[in-house]
């Protein structure tokens, strides 16, 4: 097999984040892990090329944060400049479009600003590329096919195989990042690339404040024996209700998921 | 034919050295520049020698006298066989006391021969093995070539055959002596050794004749601002040239490795070891010719080095392995006890700065304990604002408050550890009950760096440090009185070459002071037995051994000294962030002291630190409690109602110790 002379290219999309007690800058975690997956990929490729970007703007706070990933080991760091309250997706889709790399490893979630979670969907969309979350191992990539491992809730994995190139999210299910050194932290750079900024106009209007922890469920034990407690306590969660839709109409799931808003009582 | 054989045997001998020495200073100048004051070190050596170096030495009375005899004999019969042999002076005097040096040297070859016989493990074999019998071939070769000299005997005694063979003993004497001082050998150490101690990078370590014992504990700062200055150490060459003379000065006796607790615990350390390694790199080679014990599971010829290649490889193996440098306690009993004043500490924790800055790779929690340290300020990662959360009912007064105080108590990372909220919480009553004007920080206060700079991050040290001391500047105190050794040491030795210059104490000298001063009162001690163990950082560190026992004695208490105590403690393995980086070794070096209390029979044992007693507490089947000596001083407080306490508060408990 003639090896393939091109390296295999990852983008890294990178956040500041912000720490959960003091609220200060720094590396933020699922996006530390996704460049731990990106890094770790020499390991099954002998040719790996791992560009990081980050949409946002320099001041003294951001850019000790983005030097927390280029202590991870990294050379440059790009970042591509966006004003405050700038919508980053149409950015950092031209930036990928532009140079379209095999793989975008991103976090699944910022941790400070919006914090919708929503920029690999809308890369996804905006690229037309596959998305998968919550990968925690890129196993094998052969002839422009990855397969990859994905968390599933209590530790089960589901082996997928995605058709490259592809956009792939990590979660805090992911290995953990390794230790940003100062030296390299230092020595990086930060590249600026300058793209045309479109402010978001709705974020404007919107109030911003501090996320809460979502509620848990109750679970109700009526168990009375302490046998059936702790096998309750063990028990998987058990996904009876569950329904699994295909080849239906957009139309038929989307009244499957009304339905289910319905009982759960989320819409009334 | 002796006296044509003698002056070339001599003068090719001091030759041949010459130009080893050349070559070994070459070795050394591969190091980084250090700026030493030469002229004004090789005038303190004698002294350093005689006076610093012996004071270790004669820790052991009989080694010390027999390397007096030894090394006394050597240099004077070095000197005089020179001037008789070599320069033909033979007076009957000079030679006379050429017989008398020798005679000396050869008496302490004897006692170094009978050491030979049976050595403890701590000492290097090999080369070690034959010097007692290169000191005798010199001392006894040079009195019998002098015999003739003298007319003690004729001139053309004996057989020419018997000429040939003493002139064959005094040049294995001359080899092993002149010609091996520098070339390497066992007398490499009084070459190296005497240099190390003239160009010494920590010149302060040493006494001075104005008196008082030379301290020099801090640990240097890294210049960060300079993108070009090294991040610690990767390669024996970025060792200062100084630093490597240190190395070189080793002389193998081994009683590092005997006071070493990672050795004892059989972590992969030794002391010795590690500085036989670094002159396996400083001259390029493998560590097969080692002669003494290994590290604890690793054999020796494994690991090879070479001057510009790294000491730890990022992968596999190099000179020596990380774990071998994160066994460290840094609890500094191997440089209180070398008699050639190395500073093991330094290197290594010069080489942890390498992995940690550069590598990023400190092991176990050490990441997370940093990444706590620079988002928290503290290494448990708790909120910085619960810092004073187990004083919510003391109403303690904050220096944002008051502004200035008599006594600022620094509280260290110990404030989040319901343990040594019990000790604080103590403290704080001890304080009250003697009427003492103090303040703390609150939630001001950060980590001093103890931990982060013994890890080797450099960098969130000095990020602590300087905004610790950009705080501590906004406010007016005369001291810091703290409860945990580590910060004592951090604020009081490590803070001032970054600017903050405090008098601090630790609170058992301060409790001492108070009851010398008549403003505690105590009860005297009803319960059993009591041993206490010394701190490091309070007692090698600070050289504070005798407040607490002062206080301990103000308590009533008689102290059961363990074998192991004063200046000879030994670690209860919290240091230098052992904890943390948990290389695991045969046992837990806390266990090792626990055993140490229970061989003094003692129901408790008194401690000064936050890390001892989480340490010595974490001992399971202990044989003893463990108490702060501020619980002890707390519980036995006894409260006068005395009328003038509201009056006594207001003044400044001591005069201030600096402007």
């Amino acid at each position: 097999m003639q090896p393939d002379s091109r390296p295999f290219e990852v983008a890294v999309l990178l956040s500041v984040g912000r720490h959960p007690l003091t609220g200060r800058a720094r590396r933020a975690d699922h996006d530390a892990r996704g460049l731990e997956l990106a890094l770790g990929l020499s390991r099954n490729l002998d040719r790996l090329q791992v560009r990081v970007l980050h949409a946002g703007h320099h001041d003294a706070d951001n850019d000790a944060a983005l030097r927390g990933y280029l202590g991870m080991g990294l050379e440059a760091l790009t970042l591509v400049e966006q004003p405050a309250g700038a919508d980053v997706i149409p950015a950092l889709a031209d930036v990928l479009a532009m140079a379209p790399p095999q793989l975008v490893v991103t976090g699944s979630r910022a941790e400070c600003g919006e914090g919708s979670g929503l920029v690999p969907y809308a890369l996804a969309e905006r690229l037309g590329w596959p998305l998968v979350n919550g990968v925690v191992e890129v196993e094998s990539i052969d002839k422009g096919v990855a397969t990859l491992l994905q968390a599933l809730p209590r530790g089960q994995r589901r082996r997928l195989t995605v058709r490259l190139p592809a956009i792939l999210s990590v979660d805090a299910a992911a290995p953990a990042a390794r230790q940003s050194a100062f030296g390299p932290a230092q020595r990086g750079a930060l590249d600026s690339l300058q793209e045309v900024a479109i402010i978001d106009e709705e974020l404007t209007e919107w109030t911003f404040s501090p996320a809460r922890r979502r509620p848990k469920r109750l679970k109700i034990i009526k168990a009375t024996s302490a046998r059936e407690r702790f096998k309750a306590a063990a028990a998987k969660a058990e996904g009876g209700g569950g329904q699994v839709l295909s080849n239906v109409t957009p139309e038929q799931g989307a009244e499957a998921v009304y339905k289910l808003l319905e009982e759960e009582g989320v819409l009334r | 034919m002796l006296e044509t054989l003698l002056p070339i045997l001599i003068f090719a001998a001091l030759a041949l050295a010459v130009v080893g020495a050349v070559r070994r200073i070459r070795l050394w100048r591969q190091g980084r520049p250090s700026r030493v004051d030469l002229l004004k070190g090789l005038a303190a050596m004698p002294r350093r020698y005689l006076v610093d170096l012996h004071h270790v030495v004669g820790r052991d009375k009989v080694m010390s006298n027999t390397h007096v005899a030894t090394a006394g004999g050597f240099v004077a019969a070095a000197i005089l066989m020179i001037l008789v042999h070599g320069l033909g002076l033979a007076n009957p005097f000079l030679g006379g006391l050429l017989l008398a040096a020798s005679a000396v040297m050869f008496a302490g070859s004897l006692f170094v021969a009978r050491r030979r016989l049976n050595p403890p493990a701590r000492l290097s074999k090999g080369p070690w093995m034959r010097l007692p019998k290169s000191l005798m071939a010199f001392s006894l070769g040079v009195f019998l070539i002098t015999l003739p000299t003298l007319g003690i005997l004729p001139t053309d005694a004996g057989h020419w055959l018997l000429a040939l063979v003493l002139a064959a003993v005094v040049a294995w004497g001359l080899g092993e002596m002149v010609v091996g001082m520098t070339w390497g050998g066992p007398m490499k150490h009084a070459f190296a050794g005497a240099l190390h101690l003239a160009f010494h990078r920590r010149p302060e370590r040493f006494s001075t004749k104005a008196g008082g014992e030379g301290r020099s504990t801090g640990l240097k700062a890294l210049n960060l601002d300079d993108p070009e200055a090294p991040l610690g150490v990767d390669t024996p060459s970025d060792f200062t040239w100084n630093q490597l003379l240190g190395f070189d000065a080793c002389v193998q006796c081994g009683r590092c490795e005997a006071v070493c607790p990672a050795f004892a615990a059989g972590q992969p350390l030794n002391p010795k070891k590690l500085i036989q390694d670094m002159v396996v790199g400083m001259a390029g080679g493998s560590d097969a010719a080692y002669a003494g014990s290994p590290y604890p599971g690793k054999p020796v010829g494994e690991h090879a080095g070479d001057p510009h290649g790294p000491i730890v490889a990022r992968e596999g193996t190099a000179l020596v392995d990380a774990e071998t440098l994160w066994s460290c306690t840094t609890c500094r009993a191997c440089v209180e006890e070398c008699p050639m004043m190395i500073e093991h500490v330094d290197a290594i924790v010069d080489m942890r700065r390498f992995l940690t800055l550069e590598h990023g790779n400190t092991p176990n929690k050490g990441a997370e304990v940093l990444d706590n340290l620079i988002a928290t300020d503290n290494p448990g990662g708790f909120d910085p604002g619960s810092r004073l959360h187990w004083a919510a009912d003391l109403n303690l007064p904050l220096m944002a408050d008051v502004k200035q105080a008599d006594v600022l108590l620094w509280l260290g990372d110990g404030a989040f550890d319901m343990r040594n909220q019990r000790t604080l919480r103590a403290l704080v009553k001890v304080l009250r009950a003697a009427g003492v004007d103090f303040a703390v920080l609150g939630n001001e206060e950060r980590d001093s760096g103890d931990v982060a700079r013994r890890l080797g991050d450099e960098a969130t040290f000095q990020s602590l440090a300087r905004r610790n001391i950009a705080t501590l500047a906004k406010y007016h105190f005369l001291r810091i009185v703290t409860c945990d050794p580590h910060s004592f040491h951090v604020l009081g030795n490590e803070y001032p070459e970054l600017g903050g210059h405090y008098p601090v104490s630790h609170h058992s000298t301060y409790i001492a002071e108070l009851h010398a001063a008549g403003r505690l009162t105590f009860a005297s001690w009803k319960g059993g037995k009591v041993t206490y163990h010394d701190p490091c950082y309070l007692g090698r560190y600070n050289g504070e051994y005798e407040a607490p026992r002062n206080v301990l004695k103000a308590l009533g208490i008689d102290v059961a000294e363990m074998g192991r105590s004063g200046f000879r403690s030994r670690c209860c393995g919290g240091g230098g962030g052992a904890p943390i980086t948990d290389i695991p070794g045969k046992q837990r070096i806390p266990d090792m002291r626990m055993n140490d209390v229970r061989e003094t029979g003692a129901e408790l044992v008194a401690v000064g630190c936050p890390q001892c007693t989480a340490m010595l507490e974490g001992v399971v089947d202990t044989p003893a409690e463990v108490r702060d000596i501020a619980e002890l001083a707390a519980d036995a407080l006894v409260l006068e109602s005395d009328p003038g306490g509201g009056k006594r508060r207001n003044q400044p408990a001591f005069e201030e110790v600096t402007s």
